[in-house]
């Protein structure tokens, strides 16, 4: 990867986004030509209680910097009734865990997306792409 | 007939797995019949130079992890000799508990050790040297490897025998395939010496509600015990779900939890993430909607994740060092 130093860092960003709800509103903000950083990567999954949290791991160790999990809103969105409450608590033991290894817990993030909302689908990316240019590089051991 | 040669080599071990050897009992005596043991420190009197000495080895044992200079030569000269390398015990298979030290810099752990723990009286800051000149004689201590690192990390390894300390399933297994190869030559095929693979849930005797629910945490010393019910349904981690079934379920039988020694099945590539897949959506499963944020404050009491999870295996994780990292 080109930019790995601090000045012009650009930084690689996993999304793990849910068919019904978060992949639905990144499509609405393409759409919608909203603007937002190209420095994600999008992945379809069927739900984000599928969301193993050896992907997480996964992606980091192959150079991604930071990784975002969408989902859909709680408590009543999920197409699957609970899958969003798995991905939470999966994700709240995560963080910790990451914590521990030595990697910043804010390089990763879980969001509630509608479909409708393309509008907030930018605005988090933009968010988070800012806070891990901040960050800096994965520095892994 | 003529008698094959094994040797057994020591790195960073207790040496619990030499024991679980000599615990073959009988059976030792029985491979002595086929086998010459040309080299194990831990039970005799020998030097890296006899090891140097022997041509041939045809089974190389390593016991423990790889943790200083030492470890490194006599890994690489054990695989240069031997026609088989068998990993025993959880140190030589995934780094087993030496390899937790992975979270610190070597440097760290040095100076935690020599000058600030509260036993510790080092006023003068003396740290340890790798070598010293008394008198015309150079007396010199191993260098530390940057990781603790399983035996894989370094050389090839064909089979592993899990384990702390290896049980008698596993060394039955290993033990046949030894016979086998004196009797038959048969030389056997890289892996795991266990099988069929299941997860120690599969063969746990206990009683499994037909949905499992964790209520609260708890710790071992905090309850009492159901020795007929999953513990996972009493709230105590127990690393069954993930962990090899080769050990009859020997900690379960004894009302302690698995601690996972054993090694993840196959598949899973770091047994931390994995684990947290499975026990964090087990929390308040029936009521995720009324109790959204006590939840996460639930979760948030699990202490330690990599020491509870990844008590054995942390140096086999996803985040394990590279070959090229164990010197600098």
């Amino acid at each position: 990867m080109s930019n790995r130093d601090n000045e012009n860092f650009e930084p690689k960003i996993v999304a793990f986004l849910c068919k019904w709800c978060a992949y639905s509103g990144a499509d609405l903000a393409g759409v919608s030509r909203l603007e937002y950083p190209p420095n994600v990567i999008p992945i379809l999954v069927p739900c984000s209680g599928k969301v193993d949290m050896q992907f997480i791991l996964k992606a980091f160790k192959e150079g991604a910097d930071g990784v975002f999990i969408g989902g859909c809103h709680t408590p009543n969105d999920c197409h699957y009734i609970s899958g969003n409450y798995k991905a939470l608590k999966r994700f709240t033991l995560m963080r910790k865990y990451l914590e521990q290894l030595g990697i910043n817990s804010k390089r990763i993030r879980l969001e509630w997306i509608s479909a409708t909302e393309g509008v907030k689908f930018a605005k988090v990316m933009k968010e988070f792409v800012e806070e891990i240019k901040k960050l800096g590089p994965l520095q892994t051991r | 007939m003529k008698k094959i040669k094994i040797a057994v080599a020591p790195g960073s071990s207790c040496g619990g797995c030499d024991v679980a050897l000599v615990n073959l009992n009988e059976k030792l005596l029985d491979i002595t019949n086929y086998a010459d043991i040309v080299f194990w420190p831990t039970a005799l009197d020998f030097k890296i130079e006899d090891l140097e000495q022997v041509n041939e080895i045809d089974i190389g044992i390593f016991v423990g992890a790889i943790r200083h200079k030492d470890h490194v030569k006599l890994a690489k000269l054990l695989r240069e000799k031997s026609k088989i390398i068998v990993a025993l015990g959880s140190c030589a298979c995934y780094g087993g508990i030496f390899s937790l030290a992975n979270l610190f810099e070597k440097k760290d752990l040095l100076e935690t050790v020599y000058q600030k723990t509260i036993t510790t009286e080092n006023s003068n800051g003396k740290m340890p040297t790798e070598s010293i000149k008394m008198g015309n004689i150079d007396i010199s201590l191993p260098k530390l490897t940057n990781w603790c690192l399983p035996l894989k990390n370094l050389i090839d390894v064909d089979i592993y025998a899990p384990g702390c300390p290896p049980g008698e399933r596993v060394l039955e297994k290993l033990y046949n395939i030894i016979i086998d190869f004196v009797k038959n030559g048969t030389v056997p095929d890289k892996g795991i010496a266990l099988e069929p693979l299941k997860t120690l849930c599969d063969i746990c005797p206990r009683k499994k509600p037909e949905k499992i629910v964790i209520r609260k945490f708890k710790r071992i010393h905090e309850v009492k015990l159901d020795p007929e019910l999953c513990f996972l349904a009493q709230g105590v981690i127990c690393l069954g779900p993930i962990s090899i079934a080769g050990c009859d379920a020997n900690c379960i039988k004894a009302n302690i939890p698995c601690r996972g020694c054993l090694g993840p099945n196959q598949d899973i590539h770091d047994v931390a993430a994995k684990f947290i897949s499975a026990i964090a959506s087990l929390v308040q499963i029936d009521k995720e909607k009324e109790l959204e944020e006590e939840i996460v404050n639930l979760i948030e009491e699990i202490v330690d994740p990599i020491g509870t999870f990844h008590r054995f295996t942390f140096g086999s994780g996803i985040f394990n060092k590279k070959q090229e990292d164990v010197m600098e």
